[in-house]
């Protein structure tokens, strides 16, 4: 691919200057790509953050009553041993929490939780939890700390967080609200706040009629 | 294709005229447009007879100009060669310096040892090099280098694919290889004769008044160009893989399963591209792990089968099938690979507070900390006792044999296995939302118990001092970790490394070469006849052996066809009419 000199080519550029100007540009475009970056690369080493695990990135998704996915069927057995399914809440809206008993933001979302799903009680939405990759003493322990009323299923294998191709619970807590009509109207990765999630279900029970 | 650029206002005067130009290119002009290897030594300057022309200054560039020669530097095979280089050195500091992609835990050892000159090797991404953007500015380059250089070739070659060999010099005597000899046969059937020769010896014919050019070896361009194209194709499968692929590990204790989806897996990867619907949405269950080892000798301790027994499906509610897990025999499950990768031990532990009421009932990993016993540290969290959360960190012995007082494994089998805990009580620190390892126990807030640490076996339980509870430690179970990836390059980057391979091989074991032959009428009635070969780029030689091969073969031809023509055709002077044959059975004549 050695290419003979060709005319036309400016006369001025002598060989080792050429050379030098090709490294030089090399040198100038990597630099400039580095500089993007590096930043938000360091912020993010295990030292700094101190463990090494999988944390979800934060948000909070409102689907418009024309684009929601409708949610998979969800059934299992509940931290009691009684089978439950969300088909049978047909009509109410209901708000699908992840947790876990070893997961300290489920911990610190759970009081919310609670007082959100009593203070909901009357107006018809019905809160659902799902326990995953736990044992049921440690989850039952859990209930009975924070006094959380609303069922939770038990499911150690992930088959329900599986089923979920769309608005998948990428992280745990993930709050699910869903709407009467089994469809999925918003999605919050990470924790919940009380203000936050209250708000929410009003837009969504707003939104439903 | 070139030409030298005329700046406006110059008088034409000095340029041939058309006709002469047609001319001059009928006497020599260059073989074949493009490829600059010194063909022909009859070349010419491609504007005919320019040289008188007034020379002018040096053409100034503008913008478009500066952008071009930056183009033509990015794609010279020089630019190529140096990014190729600097993408080698670049890997070093990947192997040199700790990964996190690989070795998170060495990454934070090596904070912990060089705490100044850590953070200044993060500014400069040193601990994720293969993810860093000067890394991804040297493969991008060398990406734009190479296509930048090998699609026009490309383009080039298909447009040339049928292009006949160039017209034969006039004087083949000043070609590398010559020869000359004289022949009975006229020109045009001893050029004839040479033609027939040379195609069926499979080269490329282009005949004409007097002479034939012969080229053979066009493979050897297909090669090169189909390495540079392969080549390509490696870089943008790996990047397809890096973009599209995930890396993720899990550590499953027997007995349990999980599912592939991001709060399921302990470590999650995933290319840039990648989210967590993307993910393929099979599960898996540990039914059985066994692993043997090896019990006399030198090696007592080293592990020698792992077997693991894995039930998974690749989607909810998908048949479930069975799987014998080994080492270096992943599970492929809808295109991602699952490894074995490592072992150990869980414990088995139920904790009664002070209620009485049952508060934890699991089986806690712990993780090795010495590979000849299998001794395992861990921790074991009960955030929901009452009246206080309880938390309690030690170790799990498989082989458990005092020596000397204190307590070793000697044999990571569990044959004999003990486990010996720390207790605390207080605040585990959990409630406060921040995310803890599961494996580390933060004791800022916590107060140790009043209870000597001594070694249960299994069965046994210890009672907690101050109304706190008991801890029962009531088996162990064992626990594999998996290392979970997915590379959708993978495949396209073996078949365009065969191919790189391929062409490369092809590209130095294919000659280009021509023949020349030329007949004409010499001084004294007998035809000369000149064959002139060349080879281009023959760096493996053998060409002078093929060129007089061929010129034996080509004038042994012509011979036969004097002779076999000197034996029908008829006397010079012999004219016989078709009455003048002697009729059948006519014994006059002979």
């Amino acid at each position: 691919m050695h290419r003979m000199p060709r005319l036309g080519r400016p006369a001025a550029l002598a060989s080792p200057r050429r050379g030098a100007l090709t490294a030089l540009l090399a040198v100038l475009v990597s630099l400039a790509a580095a500089g993007c970056e590096g930043g938000a690369i360091a912020a993010d080493t295990p030292a700094s953050s101190g463990q090494s695990f999988v944390s979800g990135s934060y948000g909070a998704t409102f689907y418009q009553p024309g684009s929601r996915p409708q949610a998979p069927a969800v059934t299992g057995t509940t931290l009691a041993g009684r089978p439950l399914s969300l088909r049978s809440y047909r009509g109410h809206i209901v708000v699908l929490n992840f947790w876990a008993s070893w997961c300290a933001p489920c911990r610190e979302e759970a009081p919310a939780l609670a007082a959100l799903a009593r203070h909901f009680q009357s107006a018809g939405v019905r809160f659902i939890g799902v326990d995953i990759q736990d044992n049921v003493a440690s989850a039952e322990a859990f209930v009975r700390t924070f006094g959380i009323g609303y069922p939770s299923l038990n499911d150690p294998g992930d088959q329900i967080a599986l089923a979920f191709r769309a608005a998948v619970p990428a992280a745990i807590p993930s709050t699910l609200v869903i709407d009467g009509s089994g469809r999925v109207a918003a999605r919050i990765i990470d924790g919940v706040t009380y203000q936050g999630l209250k708000a929410l279900i009003t837009q969504v029970a707003a939104k439903s009629i | 294709m070139t030409g030298l650029r005329v700046p406006p206002g110059a008088r034409r005067r000095d340029l041939p005229a058309a006709g002469d130009r047609a001319a001059a290119g009928a006497r020599a002009e260059p073989p074949d447009a493009g490829t600059p290897d010194a063909g022909t030594p009859d070349i010419v300057d491609a504007a005919g007879g320019d040289q008188r022309q007034r020379p002018v200054g040096p053409a100034r560039l503008g913008l478009i100009g500066w952008l071009r020669w930056g183009w033509r530097q990015l794609t010279s095979m020089r630019t190529a060669l140096v990014l190729l280089f600097l993408l080698a050195v670049a890997s070093v500091p990947g192997s040199v310096i700790p990964q996190e992609g690989i070795d998170p835990a060495a990454v934070t050892q090596y904070y912990a040892a060089h705490p100044t000159l850590a953070p200044i090797l993060a500014r400069f991404s040193l601990f994720s090099v293969f993810a860093a953007p000067w890394f991804a500015a040297i493969y991008l380059l060398l990406f734009a280098s190479l296509a930048g250089c090998v699609l026009p070739r490309t383009f080039r070659l298909v447009g040339s694919a049928r292009q006949l060999p160039p017209r034969a010099p006039r004087n083949l005597s000043r070609l590398p290889l010559a020869v000359s000899y004289a022949s009975t046969l006229a020109p045009e059937t001893a050029v004839q004769v040479a033609g027939q020769v040379l195609a069926g010896r499979r080269f490329r014919l282009r005949s004409g008044d007097g002479w034939i050019a012969a080229e053979k070896g066009y493979l050897r361009e297909v090669g090169n160009l189909l390495f540079h194209i392969a080549l390509l194709a490696l870089l943008a499968s790996v990047g397809i893989g890096a973009i599209f692929g995930y890396k993720a590990n899990r550590l499953l204790v027997v007995g349990d399963s999980f599912g592939n989806t991001p709060t399921a897996l302990d470590v999650f990867r995933p290319g840039r591209l990648v989210t967590p619907a993307d993910l393929q949405p099979f599960a898996i269950t540990l039914e059985r792990f066994r692993a043997s080892y090896i019990t006399s000798g030198t090696e007592l301790g080293q592990p020698l089968q792992f077997n693991a027994a894995l039930r998974y499906s690749t989607a909810p509610g998908a048949p479930v099938r069975s799987y014998n897990l080994r080492v270096n025999h992943p599970l492929v499950v809808d295109g991602v690979s699952v490894y074995i990768i490592g072992h150990g031990y869980a414990p088995q532990f139920t904790v009664t507070d002070g209620a009485g009421r049952v508060v934890f009932d699991e089986a806690v990993p712990f993780i090795p900390v010495n590979q000849t016993g299998l001794t395992s540290e861990g921790v074991v969290k009960v955030p929901d006792a009452t009246p206080d959360q309880l938390g309690f960190a030690g170790v799990f012995l498989p082989t458990a044999v005092d020596s000397g007082g204190r307590l070793e494994s000697v044999f990571p089998a569990a044959l004999d296995p003990r486990v010996s805990l720390v207790t605390y009580a207080g605040n585990l620190g959990m409630n406060s939302g921040q995310p803890q390892s599961v494996y580390q126990l933060d004791t800022a807030h916590l107060r140790r118990l009043a209870i000597a640490p001594r070694p249960l076996a299994p069965g046994q339980s210890m009672k907690l001092p101050g109304g706190a509870g008991t801890l029962a430690f009531t088996g162990y179970k064992q626990w594999i970790s998996l290392a979970i990836t997915y590379d959708p390059g993978q495949l396209p980057a073996l078949i365009s490394g065969i191919a790189a391979l391929a062409g490369l091989i092809l590209s130095f074991m294919v000659r280009r070469r021509r023949i020349f032959v030329r007949a004409q009428a010499g001084p004294d009635g007998a035809t000369v006849v000149d064959l002139g070969g060349l080879a281009r780029s023959d760096a493996a030689g053998g060409f002078e052996e093929e060129f007089a091969r061929l010129t034996a073969q080509i004038a042994g031809a012509q011979v036969a066809a004097a002779q076999a023509g000197s034996s029908v055709s008829p006397a010079p002077g012999d004219n016989p009419a078709p009455g003048n044959y002697p009729a059948l059975g006519d014994t006059e004549g002979e």
